[in-house]
């Protein structure tokens, strides 16, 4: 090596600043260096509300939370892109993703969450988190905080939520005579209200009072203690006593009524108890002018959903999170202003003023303030129970979500469907469904 | 410049077949991901790709930098084979980081590394660990082997599902051809490396065989050429033994005979006469020493060809007392050594056979110059002789001339005469 030539010196350095220049830029380092010069955080947000409700407010939170945020950082700017709607925002980001040009910040909706942790596009936070003493994750809901968590890492944490609960017409409970269920109530409960609820009451034959309309295979195998899928969606379970509870039940829930399709509608008439609505929808009904005249026939209130033989009184939740750009240059910057988001009490109490869903941080839901401002905007004759929302809350469950999660269900359902149509012996039946849907998970 | 032999033309054609490969697959891959993006379908990309791809700019500077790092790599030599197999392992990296920048679609490099390596390569033990290197990370640096290995990837047919049906079969047709073409081209340029080694080898072998014969060849022209000097040298000895003691004692006979005959009339004479003989034979001393040394002419040594001849002829009729008559109408100061040899031997041999066999008192020496031959006459009073034998002194006389292209003649009917011709070399 001493007496190397003058031009393999040369070709030695050449190939070293181009190796270098090609691995800052290969690996993105480039750009995070030349974005940390300019002190711009930027936020991915859609106008309209995840719950699809148009309310006005849409930006009204994320800018007080950038105007706390600004008042911490003063050489720091945030930005972000107006006008995007709920259901282009997708594409926008997926197109920033594929450009390099993705906010430090985004809003990821529900069904999204898995695709964007699976491609590496989110920033693991487990690092952020262990090193913020200020952080603690205790003071989520426990099922709010797991649903930006994907195979035990923590991706992204929840904005707002809306767990699903049960919508019960009281007007024709009372006209029947049937107390409103408590809340630690059951299927057999259920069941019951929903038989002495069934009538043929214009005599014609056919039955035009029902129990519920709505109510899925899924609130029934949630509510038994099944989880379908195991963590990284490679089995299926489809069998087993819960499951033949479930279906059985459900088979009975359908039996009585007798044939007939019962819709929304019906609900929106006042001819059904219950509806499973998730909390969101239900705020939306109350707030949003067309649907006070839709539901003023009748009172209704609202409740957990009733427990099977071998669960409890749970309900699947759907969280509105925030997460991070996996290519963020500004690290620490981003996640104060993601704190600021999910964790400032003044700007999660905003959510209950400016959105439809619920906070995920304990103290802000449970407080008087929220309880207050349900009650005093609330439907008169249906104020919400604080104490209704706080069980559900405590006992919403995550569901394990894997990649062609929506396809899995579908076949799921589609099995559920086969099972309760055919004539063939349910538990023959669900052993067939349960070893195609395994075949499925397998291949894919 | 080394001629550029045709294993480094092959080479030179993978390189940038290489390099068109790369520009192929990179530019549909940036066409096809800038194709997802305005067509607003990226979210649907993302969601089957499962895998967020190199931004489209990226797609095409990063391989292209990533290729031009290996083909430097590639041109510089390795001295020691520690730096080889480090040069090659980083080499089959940049290889490897080449294959991911084209989502797995292409691994050919490997092949031009190998290519590259194995010229330098010398032992073979280094060559089979080059070989081992490089096959071994061609065998692995493949979507379907990787995939094995349960590592998140997307391989360049998800990109390249832009394009569908024919386009897309047509796409991948050529790539296919294209990865053929090189995989040709790497066995065209190993054999052609073999059958270059070959005929190197062959050639090496073929000059080796011409040497030896070329060798025993000289050896025996060496023998000869040796015979050939020894009896060249035993001759010319003779030749100057004659030329030099015969004469000196020619002129010493003759001298100590006059002597003889009138040390009793006139002794003064004698006693000269005997001095001047001494001087010849002084002089016969020197020129044995002379020719023992040089074996060429002493007083040409110290002196010009003209008062050479002049102080022989003096010396002669001296020790003699034969009248000498030395006429020279050329200048002779432009001759060579040889020819200056040859032209004082003609007339010393020529005076002393005069005086020997000719038993003459007269000798006339001229020497003259026509146009570019110079003409050296001698002629003396003496017995003559009719029929000439060709003793050693008129053979040398012709061996000498003869050398220089010259001729003699000679005549012996009315005293004896004889007439050398020298061609004169110096042009004018």
């Amino acid at each position: 090596m001493l007496n190397v030539s003058k031009s393999t010196k040369i070709k030695w350095t050449v190939f070293g600043i181009i190796m270098i220049l090609v691995a800052l830029i290969g690996s993105g380092k480039m750009q995070q260096m030349i974005r940390k010069q300019e002190k711009v955080i930027t936020i991915g947000v859609f106008s309209d509300s995840y719950w699809n409700v148009q309310n006005g407010y849409s930006y009204k939170i994320v800018d007080d939370a950038i105007e706390v945020f600004e008042k911490d950082h003063p050489d720091y700017r945030v930005e972000y892109v107006s006008g995007i709607m709920k259901e282009d925002y997708g594409e926008w980001l997926a197109e920033g993703l594929m450009q390099g040009t993705e906010p430090d910040l985004f809003f990821i909706l529900g069904d999204e969450f898995n695709h964007l942790s699976q491609m590496n596009a989110l920033k693991d936070l487990s690092s952020l988190i262990d090193r913020d003493d200020s952080f603690d994750s205790s003071k989520f809901y426990q099922s709010a905080y797991e649903y930006g968590e994907n195979q035990g890492v923590q991706y992204a944490l929840p904005f707002e939520c809306a767990p699903k609960l049960m919508l019960v017409n009281e007007s024709i409970l009372k006209a029947e005579g049937v107390e409103l269920p408590e809340e630690e109530w059951t299927w057999k409960d259920f069941l019951e209200i929903c038989q002495k609820v069934t009538k043929d009451l214009d005599g014609n034959g056919i039955p035009d009072q029902f129990g519920v309309v709505g109510y899925s295979w899924e609130d029934a195998f949630y509510t038994n203690g099944i989880q379908i899928f195991d963590e990284d969606g490679a089995k299926c379970n489809l069998q087993g006593s819960e499951v033949l509870e479930s279906l059985s039940y459900l088979e009975e829930l359908n039996a009585l009524n007798e044939k007939q399709t019962v819709t929304e509608r019906d609900f929106n008439l006042g001819r059904v108890v219950f509806m499973p609505m998730l909390f969101s929808e239900y705020r939306a009904y109350k707030s949003y002018p067309l649907s006070v005249k839709k539901y003023s026939g009748f009172e209704w209130g609202c409740t957990t959903m009733p427990a099977g033989e071998s669960g409890q009184n749970l309900s699947v939740l759907d969280t509105l999170m925030i997460g991070m750009s996996s290519r963020t240059a500004h690290e620490k910057e981003a996640w104060d202003l993601m704190k600021i988001l999910t964790t400032d009490q003044n700007i999660q109490s905003e959510i209950f003023v400016y959105s439809e869903g619920i906070s995920a941080q304990k103290d802000v839901t449970e407080s008087d303030k929220a309880d207050r401002y349900l009650r005093k905007n609330g439907n008169e004759t249906a104020p919400m129970n604080k104490d209704v929302l706080s069980k559900v809350m405590e006992e919403a469950i995550v569901i394990p979500r894997f990649d062609d999660y929506d396809e899995a269900v579908r076949k799921v359902s589609d099995a559920v469907d086969t099972i309760l149509n055919g004539d063939s012996n349910i538990e023959m039946e669900m052993i067939i469904q349960n070893r195609n849907i395994n075949r499925y998970l397998q291949e894919k | 410049m080394r001629k550029k032999r045709l294993p480094d033309v092959v080479l030179y054609i993978m390189k940038h077949l290489n390099l068109m490969i790369l520009l192929y697959i990179s530019t549909l891959l940036v066409y096809c991901l800038n194709g997802y993006i305005h067509e607003k379908s990226a979210q649907q990309f993302l969601n089957t790709a499962k895998i967020i791809p190199l931004e489209p700019w990226k797609a095409i500077i990063v391989p292209v930098g990533l290729y031009v790092c290996l083909l430097l790599l590639m041109s510089i030599r390795a001295e020691r084979n520690v730096e080889l197999y480090l040069k090659t392992i980083v080499e089959v990296v940049i290889c490897g980081f080449l294959f991911t920048s084209l989502n797995y679609s292409y691994s050919g490099f490997v092949l031009l590394v190998l290519a590259n390596a194995i010229r330098r390569v010398s032992d073979s033990k280094s060559r089979i660990v080059v070989i081992t290197v490089t096959f071994l990370s061609y065998i692995l640096f493949d979507y379907n082997v990787l995939s094995i290995l349960n590592i998140r990837i997307m391989p360049a047919e998800t990109v390249l599902a832009y394009y569908q049906g024919t386009a897309m079969s047509l796409i991948l047709a050529i790539l296919d051809m294209l990865k053929i073409a090189n995989i040709f081209l790497f066995i065209g340029y190993m054999f052609v490396l073999i059958m270059d080694q070959i005929s190197q080898t062959r050639l090496v072998l073929e000059l080796n065989d011409e040497l030896a014969e070329k060798n025993t060849q000289l050896i025996d022209m060496n023998a000869e050429l040796e015979e050939a000097t020894k009896t060249k040298e035993r001759n010319r000895l003779a030749r100057e033994i004659h030329d030099t003691l015969g004469h000196t004692l020619t002129g010493i006979i003759t001298g100590v005979d006059a002597c003889a005959m009138i040390i009793d009339i006139a002794p003064d004479v004698a006693k000269q006469q005997l001095n001047a003989i001494a001087d010849i034979a002084r002089g016969g001393i020197k020129d044995v020493r002379r020719s023992v040394n040089a074996l060429r002419p002493d007083v040409l040594e110290k002196k010009d060809l003209f008062e050479a001849l002049q102080e022989m002829v003096e010396s002669t009729r001296k020790s003699t007392g034969v009248e000498m008559n030395f006429a020279c109408c050329a200048a002779l100061d432009c001759f060579n050594q040889d020819e200056e040899d040859v032209i004082y031997r003609i007339v010393q041999e020529g005076t002393t056979n005069a005086i020997r066999h000719g038993k003459a008192t007269r000798v006339d020496i001229k020497i003259e110059r026509n146009f570019d031959t110079l003409w050296i006459e001698i002629r003396d009073n003496g017995i003559g002789c009719t029929d000439v034998k060709k003793g050693f002194g008129i053979h040398h006389m012709e061996e000498r001339l003869k050398m220089l292209n010259g001729a003699l003649e000679y005549d012996g009917s009315n005293g004896f005469w004889i007439k050398a011709e020298l061609p004169i070399r110096w042009g004018e």
